[in-house]
């Protein structure tokens, strides 16, 4: 992939290969076994996809272009419209799993600054993770929620602490012996450095397609985590 | 597949869930409250962190660091001598494993794991190989619950005769690595068995059974409306097989129905007579347990009073 910083991560989940097909394949994120090359078209997958059934979404097209070699696959809006809940990987009668596809081609997809819109609300989430050893919604979605949920999720939120003490329950966040394991490991492993490309990505380029139109300026607003 | 005479009742370290932690810690303390009244070995870490699963579907984190945080987690159930790994969450089971199944069978990935543990002074994390066993040492607590039934039916305090329950199994339970659940993937019926052990009147299949609940991780934020268009097809479809009571088993699915029913309602402008719970506050009711004190029903958004009562338990 020309035009991309590297990371020393990028290499496990999107190795560079001569076709997108060897990406796939030799991917950490896809399992050994993956049958991409015995794919029959049978369309098992966008019939069972909930995805394809609301969206113009269809795996057994992105799968068919990606045997193509057909880059252009990753530009493809659809493409994020996958649930992830493995149903054509369930469903796949040659192994295959279109699900996993998709996971590399949008990780592909990020290398190249697309769809950093969608994932910069996220950059406080490693973070926070690192800190607190727990994942948490971004603030920016909790927000979302708290305009959909009644009074009751308001008041239990605010109440946290309480009601888990009431049930017996100790805190949330892990202890990790004042050793800073977890972010000593993610710092280790390069977890940092490639937040930090995106980072610096999502300041720069203008991502290729945008769900919010109204913040075009793609900087990232540290409270949104 | 695994068999139900081989799944263990000793040396389980139940693995927290983040959105059990913070949108129904009642599922925890449930079963914590089940394992004890049937005899489990249990042990609950605080130094144990979440699987990152979240973030991996959210497409932030990738398979390395996933793989390093789910390797130190491993060491703290080696260090506690609990290594049936048992999560509360279908997301935490199938990262876990898969991060197992990679440190067992892919050399760079352990030895570059490895040597960052060694670096950053964390020697004692370092993890062997096939110190775990990508099948035998990872359970989901339904299983565990399932391989009690029997035990679990004579136990029961409550007539839940003429109430109509189904289940909603989690895709990344048994979607993911489907040829290690129990039993099988085309028609899951765990949840179904639990139930009907204890004298529910089960709806065994019902249209789109094993269609997702919707949330897609990202989807549910991102993609709002599609999101919730897939929970309303679910929500018709168990309204149409009457259903009073749906069964969960990961809390993601359970936010997607119990926090989104009211807002699909508003939205759609339809009523759903249905109330959700997880399949542990399901059987710590059915073993006796108080209602607020260890279910935590409290944090629910679809009010579970009424139901109650009908089952002859006071609120």
């Amino acid at each position: 992939m020309t035009g991309t910083m590297a990371d020393p991560l990028s290499e496990y989940d999107t190795p560079a290969c001569e076709t997108l097909a060897q990406t796939v394949k030799k991917s950490l994120r896809t399992s050994d076994s993956i049958g991409i090359s015995r794919c029959l078209q049978c369309g098992a997958c966008t019939s069972s996809c909930p995805a394809a059934r609301f969206t113009d979404y269809n795996p057994r097209m992105i799968i068919k272009r990606v045997m193509e070699n057909d880059i252009s696959v990753i530009e493809d809006e659809s493409i994020w419209n996958c649930f992830y809940c493995y149903t054509c990987h369930l469903r796949c009668p040659r192994n295959n799993s279109p699900t996993q596809v998709v996971q590399v081609l949008k990780q592909m997809a990020i290398n190249k600054g697309i769809g950093l819109d969608r994932l910069k609300v996220l950059f406080g989430y490693g973070d926070t993770f690192a800190e607190f050893g727990v994942s948490k919604i971004p603030d920016l979605y909790v927000g979302r929620m708290k305009d959909d949920f009644d009074i009751r999720w308001h008041e239990f939120k605010e109440d946290l602490d309480s009601v888990r003490s009431e049930l017996g329950l100790g805190t949330v966040n892990v202890k990790d012996s004042g050793r800073g394991e977890i972010r000593a490991i993610l710092e280790g492993i390069g977890f940092f450095k490639r937040q930090e490309k995106l980072k610096q990505m999502a300041r720069t380029k203008k991502p290729i397609f945008e769900s919010d139109t109204s913040n075009e300026s793609g900087e990232i607003t540290d409270e949104a985590n | 597949m695994k068999q139900i005479e081989n799944i263990p009742d000793q040396g389980i370290l139940l693995f927290k869930s983040c959105m059990v932690s913070v949108e129904y810690p009642g599922i925890e303390s449930s079963t914590t409250y089940a394992f004890s009244k049937l005899g489990i070995d249990y042990l609950v870490s605080d130094e144990q962190s979440c699987c990152t699963g979240l973030g991996y579907y959210f497409d932030l984190f990738d398979q390395m660091s996933t793989t390093a945080i789910a390797a130190r987690n491993f060491a703290v159930a080696r260090k506690n001598g609990y290594t049936n790994i048992t999560t509360l969450c279908s997301t935490c089971y199938a990262i876990n494993k898969k991060a197992c199944a990679l440190l067992n069978s892919n050399d760079e990935v352990r030895l570059n794991v490895n040597s960052v543990f060694k670096e950053a002074g964390l020697d004692d994390l370092v993890y062997e190989q096939n110190s775990l066993d990508d099948v035998d040492n990872f359970y989901h607590v339904v299983e565990i619950l399932l391989s009690k039934a029997k035990e679990i039916g004579r136990l029961n305090a409550i007539d839940f005769s003429g109430v109509r329950v189904a289940a909603h199994h989690a895709c990344h339970y048994y979607k993911i690595q489907s040829d290690d659940m129990m039993g099988n993937p085309n028609h899951p019926l765990l949840i179904d068995t639990i139930a009907k052990s204890c004298g529910a009147d089960v709806v065994e299949w019902y249209e789109d059974k094993t269609l997702t609940c919707g949330a897609g991780f990202s989807q549910i934020h991102v993609n709002r409306d599609l999101s919730l268009k897939v929970t309303r097809v679910k929500l018709e479809s168990l309204k149409n097989a009457g259903v009073d009571l749906v069964l969960h088993m990961c809390p993601n699915c359970q936010i997607q129905y119990d926090r989104y029913q009211p807002v699909i309602e508003k939205e759609y402008g339809t009523k759903y007579n249905i109330v959700h719970m997880n399949i542990a506050q399901f059987v710590a009711l059915a073993l006796g347990a108080d209602p607020k004190k260890v279910c935590g029903f409290k944090t629910h958004s679809v009010p579970l009073d009424d139901f109650l009562s009908r089952i002859g338990v006071s609120v």
